[in-house]
């Protein structure tokens, strides 16, 4: 796979997807975001990968560009704005990874960059981190989740205020809120992604997915058909030779070895 | 502008500067206990604010020193001539539901006792800020009812499950502080500080652009009743409608 605006590289069992036009401020375009879908096919379907952590090269993470690239005054009608959004999203492609995804915030998210990182499982952020969805200030609206995603994230409350007022918010506020799990000096922020990510790794991967894939649709099933999904996860979890593994070295005292099967 | 009642004083004062509309509860000797007069003159403000394109966002408060609202008059309860009755205009002068139709944000300055359908109204605002002294509560329960502007509703959505149930089961109260805490409050301020604070935030959604306010937030009303994907697709159809009238300038 031959990128030029993202970089697609892996270290073990995790793959690190780097947002790479930092000259840009990793602002995503419909090339950057055919790209990433590319990548996370990849991840998708390489078994050594386990889980996959995103981030950005530069000092920013993610600004979104206002209006939006191939997004300019003049547009014909809804059908040509619509799918110039739908080939701009990021956010869908990561949504679809079945593993576990960590963001590595390396600074400011702006507007899409936001919408990226709502869409990963973790995210820890480096202190110079920042927050902000000034959509509605140039009269738009997130296209890529950030209305849907923020508010089961951090409640409706705190994602009304940041959506309507557009307000900026840092690192610190934004760990207070429990929108990002952690703050680290910008200088350990991808060591510490790298060891929260193997730490994942060295889980049951098959197990890791399932948890995962359980949890995110805890929000949009009926309870009874959650605990049914949940059951069924369980019960085919039985079938695999990790679920034995998990048990044999909790008897003899051992750290597991897991083979994703 | 004001409504337009003159045989009983006013329950609800509504004025406008520049482009806010301020209503305010304006029973202050009974800490503005929500009452059948109250109802009928907020339905009339309610209107008027959703019908003047001048306004783009309103600011929610209640006047005297003690607080917010109390909650419900429950001196008039039971004057109703029967339940059918009563059922009948809850539903036809449906304050509640008329509230989550105005396309424009609501912001709510809190002081003092914001207990039961106070506490509710401040549920149907988009955003809370507090004085320091302010004191949450449904009471509901602990006197036979249930909350009915809404609350059993819109708590659990805005703040989770597990506050909302100690909240109506307990019938405790909450301060300011812990209010903050859960999300119900999105800042506390001195009380002297509330009602410019407000306003300045106020102000602030009244600069976004109005059609796009109005879309984000039925994204954000309606998008959380709905599976994910289904969210998803309604965000899309919004996104897109905000980007074609900003593409035609």
């Amino acid at each position: 796979m031959t990128c030029t605006s993202i970089r697609l590289t892996t270290d073990g069992s995790v793959a690190f997807l780097t947002l790479n036009s930092p000259r840009t401020s990793n602002a995503i375009t419909a090339e950057m975001a055919a790209e990433v879908a590319e990548a996370c096919q990849a991840v998708r379907q390489n078994d050594g990968v386990r889980v996959l952590v995103v981030t950005g090269a530069g000092r920013v993470f993610s600004a979104g560009r206002f209006p939006p690239a191939g997004l300019a005054h003049g547009e014909a009608g809804p059908a040509p704005i619509l799918e110039r959004l739908r080939r701009l999203r990021v956010a869908s492609h990561i949504a679809a990874v079945e593993k576990p995804v960590v963001a590595a915030i390396n600074g400011p998210a702006i507007g899409q960059g936001v919408e990226l990182a709502l869409a990963c499982d973790l995210r820890l952020a480096a202190n110079t981190a920042s927050f902000v969805l000034p959509h509605l200030q140039h009269g738009l609206l997130p296209w890529d989740g950030g209305t849907q995603r923020l508010p089961r994230l951090i409640g409706l409350p705190r994602a009304t205020e940041l959506l309507l007022t557009g307000r900026r918010m840092t690192a610190r506020q934004a760990v207070a809120i429990g929108l990002v799990h952690q703050v680290v000096p910008s200088g350990q922020l991808m060591a510490e992604a790298k060891e929260l990510a193997e730490r994942i790794a060295s889980a049951a991967p098959i197990a890791a997915r399932y948890a995962k894939e359980a949890v995110l649709k805890s929000l949009d099933l009926p309870l009874e058909d959650g605990l049914r999904l949940e059951a069924d996860l369980a019960v085919l979890l039985h079938s695999t030779q990790d679920r034995a593994e998990g048990l044999a070295s909790f008897a003899q005292r051992r750290r597991a070895s897991f083979s994703g099967r | 502008m004001s409504t337009q009642s003159t045989q009983a004083p006013e329950t609800i004062i509504l004025s406008k500067r520049d482009n806010i509309a301020f209503i305010t509860l304006n029973r202050p000797h009974v800490i503005n206990a929500y009452n059948v007069k109250m109802r009928d003159d907020l339905w009339v403000a309610l209107q008027a604010v959703r019908d003047d394109a001048d306004v783009r966002a309103v600011v929610l408060s209640g006047s005297g020193d003690r607080g917010f609202c109390a909650g419900a008059d429950l001196t008039e309860f039971g004057s109703a001539p029967s339940q059918t009755i009563a059922r009948q205009v809850r539903f036809e002068r449906g304050v509640w539901e008329l509230w989550l139709t105005i396309p424009k944000p609501f912001v709510a300055a809190l002081h003092g006792f914001v207990l039961g359908s106070g506490m509710e109204m401040a549920l149907l605002c988009d955003i809370r800020v507090a004085s320091r002294d302010a004191t949450f509560g449904l009471p509901e329960v602990g006197l036979g009812m249930v909350p009915a502007a809404g609350g059993t509703q819109t708590f659990p959505r805005l703040v989770g499950m597990p506050s909302a149930l100690q909240a109506l089961l307990t019938a405790r109260r909450y301060t300011a502080k812990e209010a903050l805490r859960m999300g119900l409050a999105h800042a506390i301020v001195e009380r002297e500080r509330l009602l410019p604070t407000v306003e300045r935030l106020a102000r602030r959604l009244a600069q976004q652009p109005p059609h796009v306010m109005a879309l984000a937030r039925q994204a954000l009303l309606h998008g959380g009743d709905v599976p994910l994907p289904q969210a998803l697709e309604l965000e899309e159809r919004l996104a897109v409608r905000a980007a074609l009238a900003a593409s035609r300038g």
